[in-house]
């Protein structure tokens, strides 16, 4: 019965997601569709910052990885669309093993700068990368191709991206809730009373990064097909700090939390703007900085607050 | 069920807010900018907006087009290119004939997709990337800011005739740094001049006295200055006051941001950098008149390329004679011999057998700093 009930809200939450791509115009569908791509990646850097407790910096960068890679595979090097996706996202979890292997060995405030580096390496690679990058440019011209014959297009790709979303959130959810996600928060707790228990330290914080940082390059495929067009400042530093905040106001370590303030911080610029005008950022500043003070438990907190007190 | 009603409440306002959906009773011809009020292009595209809101102003004083008032709906895309786009959409969602994108050129390059998409006019008067125009065939899309290259050649070509033989190259650790620099060292190789070495300051340098150091041990004829992150070009200037150093300084296109001139006060006296704009040009004096009225101070080049770019849009409407989308394109497309602030004196813009690049190849000029202001003319074209 609540196997069945949980189907039901999942399609419910699917087909409302999907159905408002047919009814948003063009502006706000653009809005949307990226604000899906920020969901996804808050999503899965979630389960790395939030429960495996790594922080790490190069979110965007693998989600750059992904783009660039599909791009390049399929258009620029021609290959069929299919092998260019698979290619595309095993060259993001080969990068993220080769670089978790060496990484998670660090903790803190070292991985974060160790990722760091990674994401200006990145960064360096795509605006130095001449005709095969596009350089400082990017690359444009290039569409979504056939798939089996169908073209994916308008609303429709906003129904891929809400497919996305849906199921990032599906397998991180029944991650967490296994015996892995219980690993990577014990890691996150105390890792040596973590190591004592069994559990293979280094295994799991190396499998958690490639997964989530993989999941970071699948989104990035996604969002390569939104505007059409990828340069380097998308996937800059600004962002993954970005996203950082959006995991900490949603609620570090919570799904839900991660899509409220992924919802949240996305918007809120778009939202402001026409209301406060240019000072729209500060705005933007002191709502962040009140909702840590207040709420520190993130947004996410209001949510479980809810439903307790309806019951009282 | 007061739950669902504020709920739908909720949704219809966010959704006002986001779409924008104002509806305006008067009958103006809309016309959408692009700017950035917050980040990192902020210190060029401001004043370039503040050139396109000069010259709507001006054209509505003058009667407008067709008769009717322009109406700039401006946008800010944080030059961010993703928000860039979103908010091409939103302009094209509030009718507008035509956009100008004033920020950067990664964002110019993604708004393209939606001016290419919905067959609406799009300028950019200030933008200098070569790509903008070769990697997407838009052909709503035009560019009439002097291309680096042009630039380039320009700064070469005065390099060559001061006689320079050696030079060194300074720059910071930013990829657009680098990128200027690697195209210095080029072009400079083109004229057969020798780049005897090259120093980079690291981004949150305390002092740049050891790079001049070094610069000055190399006895070069000329620095050529290609940094672009303002507390590090700071550290340059500071440490070029304090060793004495007398060789020759060449900025990039970068020097003509008015903000440098109050951050690197008293510094940049004899520094040299590549403009477009000619103060002594009866259509520059013209601007400059217009604007020292309005504003009350003396304009940098920089909002000339937006008063230019609004004049340009205005002229394509009129010649149109109508606000459809083709015959908006058809007319700007067939601009020729177009005479504006910018550009050197005796050089015109055109988008000549199909391309839509309009600046002329002769049109950059090498400018000096004198008394703290972007001073007079001393070098123009490529020869």
């Amino acid at each position: 019965m609540r196997l069945l009930r949980d189907a039901l809200i999942w399609f419910a939450a699917i087909a409302a997601a999907s159905a408002l791509a047919f009814w948003l115009g063009g502006y706000a569908t653009d809005v949307y569709r990226k604000m899906l791509i920020w969901v996804a990646l808050a999503l899965s850097y979630n389960f790395l910052f939030g429960i495996a407790g790594q922080v790490a910096f190069s979110h965007f960068a693998f989600a750059g990885v992904g783009a660039y890679a599909i791009v390049i595979f399929a258009h620029q090097l021609g290959l069929p669309f299919g092998l260019a996706f698979i290619l595309a996202l095993a060259l993001s979890a080969a990068l993220a093993f080769v670089v978790a292997l060496p990484s998670t060995r660090l903790e803190g405030f070292y991985l974060a700068l160790a990722t760091l580096a990674f994401s200006q390496l990145v960064l360096v690679v795509i605006s130095e990368g001449g005709d095969l990058t596009g350089g400082t440019g990017g690359i444009a011209n290039y569409r979504l191709p056939h798939v089996f014959d169908v073209t994916i297009s308008g609303p429709w790709y906003t129904v891929v991206l809400v497919l996305l979303v849906a199921s990032t959130l599906w397998m991180l959810r029944r991650l967490d809730r296994s015996a892995f996600g219980r690993a990577c928060r014990a890691i996150r707790d105390n890792a040596v009373a973590a190591a004592a228990m069994g559990i293979d330290v280094r295994r799991i914080k190396v499998l958690a990064f490639t997964l989530t940082s993989t999941l970071a390059g699948l989104a990035g495929i996604a969002y390569a097909y939104i505007d059409n067009v990828i340069n380097p400042p998308v996937f800059g530093l600004e962002n993954i700090f970005l996203l950082l905040f959006m995991i900490i106001v949603g609620g570090a370590g919570s799904h839900i939390g991660a899509i409220i303030g992924a919802v949240f911080l996305y918007l809120a610029p778009f939202v402001l703007e026409p209301i406060v005008g240019h000072g729209f950022m500060v705005v933007f500043g002191v709502l962040v900085v009140l909702t840590i003070l207040f709420q520190p438990s993130g947004l996410a907190g209001l949510v479980n607050r809810w439903p307790a007190r309806r019951a009282t | 069920m007061p739950l669902l009603r504020s709920l739908r409440g909720a949704l219809a306002l966010a959704l006002l807010l986001t779409q924008g959906a104002v509806a305006t009773a008067q009958e103006t011809v809309k016309i959408g900018v692009i700017t950035d009020h917050v980040a990192s292009a902020k210190f060029y595209a401001e004043p370039v907006t503040r050139g396109v809101e000069l010259g709507a102003k001006m054209i509505n004083q003058n009667g407008g087009v067709l008769g009717k008032k322009i109406e700039l709906i401006i946008e800010d895309d944080q030059n961010k290119p993703d928000v860039s786009a979103a908010k091409a959409r939103k302009l094209v969602d509030d009718g507008v004939v035509a956009i100008i994108s004033n920020t950067g050129s990664p964002a110019t390059q993604q708004a393209q997709t939606v001016s290419l998409e919905t067959k609406t006019l799009h300028l950019t008067p200030a933008n200098s990337a070569d790509t903008l125009t070769t990697q997407l065939d838009d052909p709503y899309f035009f560019q009439t800011g002097p291309l680096a290259s042009i630039q380039l050649a320009t700064l070469m070509a005065y390099t060559k005739s001061r006689g320079f033989k050696d030079v060194a190259i300074v720059r910071d650790n930013s990829s657009l740094s680098q990128s200027f620099a690697d195209s210095f060292r080029k072009g400079l190789e083109k004229v057969g001049i020798k780049v005897a070495l090259q120093e980079v300051i690291p981004q949150g340098a305390t002092s740049a006295v050891a790079n001049l150091q070094k610069v000055r041990a190399a006895k070069v004829d000329a620095i050529l200055q290609a940094g672009v992150l303002g507390p590090e070009m700071l550290q340059f200037f500071r440490a070029y006051q304090q060793l004495g150093m007398t060789e020759p300084v060449l900025g990039s296109y970068n020097l003509s941001i008015p903000a440098y001139l109050t951050m690197a006060k008293d510094l940049m006296d004899g520094v040299v950098f590549v403009d477009a704009f000619d103060a002594d040009k009866p259509e520059a004096k013209a601007f400059t008149e217009a604007y020292g009225k309005e504003y009350h101070e003396q304009p940098s080049s920089l909002p000339a390329y937006g008063w230019d770019g609004i004049h340009l849009i205005a002229q394509a409407i009129e010649k149109a004679g109508s606000l459809d989308k083709e015959k908006l394109r058809a007319a700007m497309a067939s601009t020729t011999n177009y005479v504006g602030a910018i550009g050197a004196k005796g050089t015109s813009w055109g988008f000549r057998d199909g391309k839509r690049t309009g600046f002329d190849p002769q049109g950059a000029v090498v400018r000096v700093i004198k008394d703290n202001q972007h001073g007079p003319v001393v070098f123009a074209g490529q020869n």
